[in-house]
């Protein structure tokens, strides 16, 4: 692991020791975020998997009962007969929070009532396709409002799991190293102060010595 | 307040209509592509399109999957494949996990 460019004293080894003691902090902190996001995640999964199965048949459902509508009455007249009605604001959206990702509530106002079409003239058979429409959308909404999360869960997990990983191999390592070294530098210097002062006092000593005489 | 916009081929989405849904029918890629920037405006906040029209622009998807909204669900057209929407979810579970193997373990 890279050593940091410091300069061996004592002021930056006091420096990196705290540095090296939020590192450790945040480290800790982040990891239990990473742990509790993927246990959210988890949870999400299977149920979403689940919903979608569910949603998709029963659209395929209505696929099927309005294909049947078109080969009695023609497709000319059902495609008429469906394009009444007017896009409206079907949807309330708010946010929360799930361990500070923003994700998005939907809440379903009322459906249209569908209708504009001659009762006399079209078969039975698409007013019940219309209903089974009306039937799935608020499980549509749901899966789109989990499927939402889990996307945005994702990438956030995504961006967590790199900081815990730069975090535990790259700054906390490097850290540690840098300390170990300036230590190593300083007694080094210890070391070296220590035998200047028993060289000099031998000199001294043997001066004195040479005096007595 | 936000609409629910609904894009797929006609004889898929027509149905949505009558019920509320802003519908969007699209015949090729080029024009699902160009209605991108105006479904992800704001006004819309779920966007449910049809397999086919997602394979289509899924790099510009891609790139709007960080904002909570639109939502973009896909869902299934009338006779296609399937299977898109359950990839997507996928992608997105290897991308937190790094894997996709160990959830379906778990299923099993």
């Amino acid at each position: 692991m890279t050593k940091m460019r410091v300069n061996p004293n004592r002021m930056e080894l006091l420096k990196l020791k705290r540095r090296g003691d939020v590192a450790k902090r945040g480290h800790k902190l982040l990891k239990d975020k990473f742990d509790e996001l993927l246990k959210e995640f988890i949870a999400r999964i299977s149920e979403n998997r689940r919903l979608r199965a569910e949603v998709e048949a029963e659209l395929k459902s209505a696929y099927g009962l309005f294909a049947v509508a078109r080969a009695e009455a023609g497709r000319a007249a059902i495609t008429q007969a469906l394009l009444a009605g007017e896009p409206s604001e079907l949807l309330d959206t708010s946010e929360k929070s799930v361990m500070s990702v923003h994700v998005p509530i939907f809440e379903q106002r009322e459906l249209a009532e569908p209708g504009g079409y001659s009762f006399s003239t079209l078969p039975v058979v698409l007013d019940e396709a219309l209903a089974r429409l009306a039937a799935v959308a608020p499980r549509m909404l749901e899966l789109a409002e989990r499927e939402k999360a889990i996307e945005l869960l994702a990438a956030e997990i995504e961006r967590t799991r790199r900081r815990v990983n730069a975090l535990e191999y790259v700054l906390m390592p490097s850290i540690a190293e840098t300390i170990k070294d300036i230590q190593m530098k300083l007694d080094e210097a210890e070391r070296g102060n220590l035998t200047r002062l028993m060289k000099v006092k031998d000199i001294i000593a043997a001066q004195e010595a040479a005096g007595e005489q | 307040m936000a609409k629910i916009a609904v894009v797929g081929d006609s004889t898929s989405v027509a149905g949505f209509r009558p019920l509320g849904f802003a519908v969007f029918p699209v015949e090729h890629a080029e024009q699902a592509r160009a209605l991108w920037a105006r479904l992800s405006a704001g006004e819309y906040g779920v966007v449910f399109m049809t397999e086919p029209v997602y394979e289509a622009m899924e790099d510009l998807i891609a790139e709007a999957m960080d904002q909570p909204v639109p939502a973009v669900t896909v869902i299934p057209g009338a006779g296609s494949a399937g299977g898109v929407g359950e990839a997507k979810i996928n992608r997105a579970i290897e991308r937190a996990l790094g894997t996709s193997v160990l959830i379906r373990e778990e299923e099993d």
